[in-house]
């Protein structure tokens, strides 16, 4: 067996027989992901239509096409009317395989007209990487067996890649000092003139008094941080698959603390591919409620 | 389940990577949702952000002066309170090169046609940065003031700072 063939059995489990709590676990997640997705294109095509006014900064297919349309004529709205639409059918195995990568490109379009204002937030990316693995996966493996397996493991594989990923970011970007804790000053800095900015006032909360007043913690708290990202890839495999999620999700309660970003559908995500739910579910449920057989 | 499909479950998810490779390499890393996740990759260089401050009662000739984060005797206008993202505002502000007479509308715009009734705000732009070993400096320099009727840019400022305005 290849090594990448090792990998695959990890993320896969094919030798493992679909189980009812699987089923229901899948079903469950899969109506997580609807339900952002839809909210993401309401929030975002309501924003768009209300508040954007000039294209600051050209993301994605927006280098390509005027994003500035779906500014005016309710096209932003219509857009995220056809999303809603889309996935429900989707989420119902109504229509056609290649309905959920039509969603994914509306929902780019969507969020590039929305993000056309010069901010790049990745707090919403690992729903799109969702909707990018159901689009594969869909297209790919519409066994209703297959599907579910494809989805779960490609998410896990494209998390761990992602955070690896950031890893390396940083390390290619700053170089081996990129720890320094002088650079968690400014990063909290900078924070709290956007937290000053929205809401008026800003007060250093324990952690980011600690951090202000010591490099040595500072440095600490970065350390930690890029070691967990580092690590990211080991979501790949099983046994360790809890043990990195635990870490990562404790690194991103480090960074809402730190620098209050928050990635509220990215840690409640975490957490639902992190651990092997199926388990605890197959202890309740014994048999596949027909319902979801048919929408499976 | 048949073993060849975590074989071909690699293969798909490689081709996936070479696509996502081929997406992303010519926009910067950013074709969302895919990503190499850039952020804070560049550490330790100053920064610039946005913030409002009310200066309805604050007299005409200290209006333009700059002054650090810490000393500031205007309030923040809280941005939030007009549904307005305070980080699209910040790089609206931070990123537009040339400030035309349209983006300086867009700009007041952004918060509702009639936001400003009786104040005089100043939209401020704030900068950081590392001073020696163990300090940090922040800095608030005015920059377009808006009142109800018209925006003004601030006249200490070298008119390349606005770029070209109509």
């Amino acid at each position: 067996m290849t090594w990448y063939e090792k990998i695959g059995v990890q993320l896969f489990e094919p030798n493992r027989d679909q189980s009812p709590g699987e089923v229901v676990f899948f079903k469950f997640f899969e109506l997580f992901i609807v339900y952002y997705t839809i909210k993401f294109a309401w929030d975002w095509g309501i924003y768009t239509e209300l508040r954007n006014n000039e294209v600051v900064l050209s993301l994605g297919l927006a280098k390509y096409i005027d994003i500035s349309i779906f500014f005016d004529n309710q096209l932003a709205i219509i857009n995220a009317a056809f999303i809603t639409l889309l996935s429900i059918m989707s989420y119902l195995r109504f229509g056609f395989k290649w309905q959920y990568m039509v969603v994914m490109i509306l929902l780019h379009v969507q969020y590039v007209a929305r993000f056309s204002q010069g901010e790049i937030p990745h707090s919403q990316n690992l729903i799109g990487m969702a909707v990018f693995c159901f689009a594969i996966g869909a297209i790919f493996f519409p066994d209703k067996k297959k599907m579910p397996r494809f989805v779960m493991g490609s998410i896990i594989f494209f998390i761990g890649l992602g955070y690896t990923s950031a890893f390396f970011a940083k390390l290619v970007g700053t170089g081996l000092t990129w720890f320094d804790g002088r650079h968690l000053w400014l990063w909290i800095g900078e924070k709290s003139i956007d937290i000053l900015s929205r809401e008026g006032v800003w007060e250093p909360n324990f952690l980011q008094s600690m951090a202000l007043k010591s490099t040595i913690v500072a440095s600490i708290i970065l350390l930690i941080g890029w070691f967990t990202e580092l690590i990211g890839f080991t979501m790949w495999f099983k046994k360790i698959r809890p043990f990195t999620t635990m870490m990562l999700i404790g690194m991103h309660i480090g960074i809402t603390m730190t620098m209050n970003i928050r990635f509220d559908a990215f840690v409640m995500q975490l957490i639902l591919v992190g651990f092997p739910w199926y388990i605890l579910l197959d202890r309740y449920i014994k048999t596949t409620p027909e319902l979801l057989k048919k929408i499976l | 389940m048949d073993p060849s499909f975590s074989k071909r479950g690699m293969k798909v998810l490689g081709v996936s990577l070479l696509v996502y490779a081929l997406l992303v390499a010519p926009h910067q890393g950013e074709f969302w949702p895919l990503s190499i996740y850039p952020m804070f990759s560049q550490a330790g260089n100053p920064w610039t952000r946005a913030m409002i401050l009310d200066v309805t009662n604050k007299p005409d000739a200290d209006l333009w002066e700059r002054q650090p984060l810490n000393s500031r005797e205007s309030d923040v206008v809280a941005v939030s309170d007009y549904g307005v993202d305070q980080i699209d505002f910040s790089n609206f502000v931070v990123k537009t090169q040339n400030w035309t007479q349209t983006r300086q509308k867009a700009l007041k715009d952004m918060f509702g046609t009639s936001a400003i009734e009786n104040e005089r705000w100043m939209v401020s732009k704030v900068r950081g940065e590392l001073i020696g070993s163990d300090s940090v400096s922040i800095e608030i320099t005015p920059f377009i003031l808006l009142t109800p009727d018209s925006t003004y840019l601030n006249p200490n400022l070298q008119a390349e700072v606005y770029g070209g305005t109509d």
